[in-house]
């Protein structure tokens, strides 16, 4: 967060935090070794997948699933599903929470609340079920049940977020005579990005398990492995699709990480 | 004290006495006897069909005198069978193409046309090569179909699966079409037929659903005008679905019949007396309607079947 003349001086003698420091707590970023763990790990996953489809002998049916066209074509689906449905989550639930914690909102929060709580204690597949048999099949009804299913974790963390923020700090900068919108986005909105992000990786790992889903009603993803491994008693064809799930999983909350990582402010 | 201790005798007593009464098992009512003293485990796949040919072995069964354990539902063909091998399972309804294809490893061109030379093969193969018997076939044939809605037969003039063919060669788009995994994955299913009658459907006009999804978007032509169906679904007639027909036979026939552990059927012979009356009254037409009982009235599996027992003097 740059420093404007809003904020209060803290002494001539400060010295900017080290940002290549590698002391957690100081300054939360992460080493360069630490920020490699995650993607080597990874890497070797997929290593180690590749030779074992590439070693085996595999039936027609196993070669086309397995084949690697099909499979990158898969995660494709996967990808873009996770994507849609988190930005979508994001617009939604970041304003709503916002909204929410505002004097103004106080008597409409519980029934907001419980209303994003219908939402996630449907079981997805049922959700799923529903919306296909009641709207359409594909990709937007998958949409659809993301978002109702992963916005309850980021609304409530924005919510908490902002609530945690330590109500002198914002007194301090109203009567330093900022803007209420200026004490949201530069206040209280960098101070609960922690809590956010922490709610926006849940949702994000949730989503991309949840996507497999997909395979059911026509979206595609790498749950279709999955099921016709299952279905034709092919197991290395679910080990496979379940690992990349997986690994997906991790990568996107590996990104998002990062992502903290750069937006957390200094000193945090 | 020694009233506590005499009113505590009788409430072991009593419990003793209904936990053994519980013990007895399900009693059948009448019926033939033949199977009496004799227990079984009656598996089946996971779908309507399998679930209601499953209740009416297992109450065919328990009408003979036998006890019956239920462990019908199992997902998928090839974990069913393995219930069946690995002798978690007595027997289950199998179908004799499946036998033929995916159990027997044989190719779908080669399977003979006609039913009755199929079920011998299939039954003479699996009983050398498994120990499996197959007994009690029927009629009812649930083959693999390809259905669609009367309007696309119309406005496409697509009756017959040449037809589908050609219109997948000349306008692909409106061809589009729904399956499930299975079908799309075994060499008798898709893979087979577009060799068959020599086409190649692009890949981004196969839609891959649950089965059922295909009796939702289907009638609607919404994203597919065709779909996989099984030709014993009670579903076809419900949504006023055409299935098309199988002019180069392509489709190995998929009669129902009895698979069993070949030392089950030592132990117990009588089971053919039981099973071989049934598979005589089933025939394709008696299954679809059952099958739409289940599907389309919503009736549970069990009561389906005994009425039809009932209704065909096959049980007391």
């Amino acid at each position: 967060m740059s420093t404007t003349s809003d904020e209060p001086q803290q002494g001539d003698q400060a010295a900017p935090p080290d940002p290549q420091s590698s002391v957690p707590g100081r300054t939360g970023r992460r080493s360069l070794a630490g920020y490699l763990f995650m993607p080597a790990a990874l890497a070797v996953v997929l290593l180690i997948l590749y030779i074992s489809v590439s070693t085996r002998e595999l039936d027609a049916a196993e070669q086309n699933r397995l084949a690697l066209g099909y499979i990158l074509a898969k995660t494709q689906e996967h990808v873009v599903l996770t994507i849609v449905s988190t930005l979508l989550v994001l617009v939604i639930a970041i304003p709503m929470g916002i909204m929410l914690t505002r004097p103004f909102a106080r008597t409409i929060t519980p029934f907001a609340i419980s209303v994003f709580n219908i939402g996630q204690a449907v079981p997805s597949i049922g959700l799923v079920a529903i919306l296909a048999i009641a709207y359409a099949i594909g990709f937007v009804p998958m949409v659809i049940a993301l978002v109702a299913y992963t916005t309850l974790p980021v609304l409530r963390n924005t919510m908490v977020g902002l609530e945690q923020v330590d109500a002198s700090v914002i007194e301090s900068a109203r009567g330093m005579g900022m803007t209420k919108l200026a004490v949201l986005t530069k206040i209280e909105l960098p101070l609960a990005v922690p809590v956010i992000m922490a709610g926006l990786r849940t949702a994000l790992t949730i989503n991309v398990g949840t996507a497999t889903l997909g395979a059911f009603i026509g979206a595609g993803t790498l749950g279709a492995l999955i099921v016709s491994g299952f279905s034709g008693n092919r197991p290395f064809i679910s080990i496979v699709g379940g690992a990349l799930v997986a690994v997906l999983a991790l990568l996107v909350d590996y990104l998002a990480g990062i992502a903290e990582d750069r937006l957390r402010p200094r000193g945090l | 004290m020694r009233h506590s201790k005499k009113a505590r005798l009788i409430v072991l007593a009593t419990g003793l006495a209904l936990t053994l009464a519980g013990c007895g098992g399900e009693e059948s009512s009448g019926g033939s006897g033949e199977l009496s003293g004799k227990s079984f485990t009656v598996g089946s796949k996971e779908f309507t069909e399998q679930l209601v040919l499953g209740q009416i072995a297992i109450l065919a069964l328990e009408d003979a005198g036998a006890t019956v354990q239920d462990e019908t539902g199992i997902t998928g063909t090839t974990n069913v069978r393995k219930a069946l091998e690995s002798d978690e399972i007595d027997m289950y309804w199998e179908y004799t193409g499946t036998g033929w294809t995916e159990i027997l490893g044989n190719e779908t061109a080669d399977a003979p046309a006609d039913s009755q030379e199929l079920f011998d093969a299939v039954a003479k193969q699996d009983l050398e090569q498994n120990d499996i018997e197959w007994l009690a076939k029927t009629t009812a044939n649930d083959t693999y179909a390809f259905a669609t809605s009367q309007e696309t037969s119309d406005q496409t003039g697509v009756t017959t699966l040449s037809d589908y063919a050609e219109l997948v060669k000349s306008d692909p788009e409106s061809a589009s079409m729904c399956a499930a995994a299975e079908f799309l994955d075994r060499q008798d299913g898709w893979p087979g037929l577009e060799k068959a009658y020599g086409f190649s459907l692009p890949n981004e006009l196969i839609t891959e659903v649950e089965l059922g999804i295909v009796f939702t978007a289907v009638p609607k032509g919404e994203p597919c005008k065709f779909g996989e169906v099984f030709e014993t679904d009670g579903r076809i007639p419900a949504n006023d679905l055409v299935v098309l027909e199988d002019d180069k036979d392509y489709f190995v026939g998929y009669e129902v019949a009895m698979t069993t552990q070949a030392q089950v059927l030592e132990e117990s012979p009588a089971l053919e007396d039981v099973l071989d009356p049934i598979a005589e009254k089933l025939t394709t037409e008696e299954l679809q309607e059952l099958n739409a009982q289940v599907d389309v009235e919503g009736l549970p599996a069990e009561a389906v079947a005994e009425k039809w027992l009932q209704d065909n003097d096959l049980i007391g």
